[in-house]
């Protein structure tokens, strides 16, 4: 029998494979998470109306904006969900070093949140269809430039991307440190609850600004990317140290 | 060529050395015994050497290089032990596919025929095994991965007696047509003393012992008599044992190193010598207190 020489990136293509294969609950709780943003959609985003002596109109607005908040949310606890000690262990059943387990949950992580992003989307259909489906015939919905409908799915793929990368950072330093399970919340709520009385809100505002106001879609590609980036690589340096199973 | 290489090993946890200090090298292509008492450090040094741990101070050398976080070391070794986890998604079959995968000297059809052997079903979840089944699967999958350096750490936790004699009939089969460095731990010296070449046995973190198996097998000499005859025959020698009989006898085990002369008048002294098995010497070197469980109640 002679020494096997693995390379890096042959072994990350074997554990995206089997990733694909063994997180597979990720994907199934997507669906689940969906579906219960299109029931909560129902209810419509916002309602105008108005009227006169003879006429009455009530305007609903539905959108997948509830959908998409919760692909976000999904994204956050599947990333933080795949750093635990069962998922690493896993990992490290079979041949991996610790970069190759980053490499392989962040190619992971970016399929999840293609998939999630795309599906969060294609939700508003489903929703047209139920409407139909359900007897609210009356429906206007505005057409779509197919450039629109891309810069939609990019950027709702940038925003789950996003979340992956927060949520896997957020999971990195837990492992670290048990001290973060009580830490990050606390420093999150202290941040919205009282620091918005402190400071005005200012830095949340700063940073909600920053990522969720930025107009121009090449700017936001730019910033979202960087963003990732920093937090994926700086997961994959602290956790490059971890001890396993 | 060595396959592992540890100088001054030592690992600290919390505050106490699991290993301390500890100095061996293990050469290719033979079985060694891991032997040592619960919490002697076997599982901590069996995962530094399969890189999942880092070591606090000292180096360590699987295939001439460091095994913490390389990809080339964990290429080629394999770690099994009781409490594996394997993702709870996949089947039986699916993992058994996942590791062909890993491993490039991995053998399906041993794997497959083992697999219908200890009649495994192809569909079973990991998790819905009992732990002598996951035992005999974790088994499976060491065997079948052909690492260069295959480490068994309890592999037959919660077998049964059949199973077990399964077991190390089977990694002795494979062990001659593919040698390979295998490091076994077990409490059960007396199960597997026949399969293995050599010993390594550890206590408190250090190497105690580190022997071809036959010399462990006369290393002792068990001998009995009167307390007083046997105080005297005992005095300047390596004593490892010491058990009163009854009022006036004594059991004491020995050092196995004076000629037959000596012996000859030990026994006109009216000793009764007897020789000690092997489980029982290591069970004797590492005990960490003097005397027994007997002393514990006065």
């Amino acid at each position: 029998m002679s020494l096997s020489k693995p390379s890096t990136f042959n072994i990350v293509k074997k554990q995206y494979a089997y990733k694909l294969q063994a997180y597979i609950q990720v994907f199934m709780s997507l669906v689940f998470i969906q579906m219960l943003g299109i029931l909560f959609s129902f209810n419509g985003v916002g309602m105008s109306g108005g009227g006169s002596n003879t006429l009455g109109v009530n305007v609903h607005y539905y959108s997948a904006d509830i959908v998409i908040a919760f692909t976000i949310v999904w994204a956050i606890i599947s990333a933080i969900h795949i750093t635990t000690q069962a998922y690493r262990n896993d990992d490290f059943v079979f041949v991996t070093n610790r970069l190759s387990s980053n490499f392989s949950n962040i190619l992971f992580l970016l399929t999840a949140s293609i998939v999630g992003g795309i599906t969060a989307i294609m939700s508003t259909y489903v929703m047209k269809v139920l409407m139909y489906v359900l007897g609210r015939t009356e429906y206007l919905s505005s057409p779509i430039a197919a450039t629109e409908m891309i810069i939609g799915f990019g950027a709702t793929i940038l925003y789950v991307l996003l979340g992956t990368a927060i949520g896997y950072f957020i999971g990195t330093l837990v492992q670290l440190n048990k001290v973060f399970v009580v830490l990050v919340p606390g420093v999150l709520i202290g941040m919205i609850v009282l620091g918005a009385g402190s400071m005005n809100g200012e830095l949340l505002q700063a940073v909600f600004k920053f990522i969720f106001m930025e107009s121009s879609f090449a700017l936001f590609f730019i910033k979202n990317v960087i963003l990732v980036t920093l937090l994926f690589s700086s997961s994959a340096l602290l956790s490059n140290r971890l001890e396993v199973r | 060529m060595n396959v592992i290489d540890c100088r001054g090993l030592t690992k600290v946890y919390g505050g106490t050395k699991a290993l301390n200090n500890l100095s061996f090298t293990i050469e290719e292509n033979k079985i060694t015994g891991l032997i040592g008492r619960n919490g002697a450090g076997k599982t901590t040094l069996l995962k530094i050497i399969a890189g999942f741990m880092r070591e606090t101070s000292g180096e360590v050398e699987v295939f001439s290089e460091k095994p913490f976080n390389n990809l080339f070391v964990s290429a080629n070794v394999i770690y099994i032990n009781d409490q594996m986890n394997f993702p709870t998604a996949l089947t039986l079959k699916e993992l058994l596919n996942v590791a062909a995968t890993f491993y490039e000297n991995w053998d399906h059809e041993l794997a497959m025929r083992l697999f219908d052997y200890f009649s495994f079903h192809p569909a079973q979840l990991y998790n819905d095994l009992s732990k002598g089944m996951k035992s005999t699967f974790n088994m499976i999958v060491g065997l079948s991965a052909r690492c260069r350096l295959t480490m068994f750490d309890e592999p037959t936790t919660g077998m049964d007696a059949a199973v077990r004699k399964d077991f190390y009939r089977a990694l002795l089969k494979d062990y001659l047509a593919y040698p390979r460095t295998i490091l076994l731990s077990s409490h059960h010296l007396n199960e597997i003393e026949d399969l293995l070449e050599d010993i390594l046995l550890l206590k408190d973190g250090k190497e105690f012992l580190h022997m071809p198996m036959a010399d462990l097998k006369g290393w002792a000499i068990g001998a009995q008599g009167l307390t007083a005859n046997v105080k005297e025959w005992i005095q300047d020698r390596e004593v490892i044992h010491l058990k009163t009989i009854g009022l006036d006898r004594m059991y004491a085990v020995v050092r196995n190193d004076f000629s037959e002369y000596e012996k000859q008048k030990a026994r006109e002294a009216g000793l009764t010598f007897s020789p000690v098995s092997s489980s029982d010497v290591c069970v004797y070197l590492t005990s960490k207190t003097k005397g027994g469980i007997d002393d514990v109640f006065i």
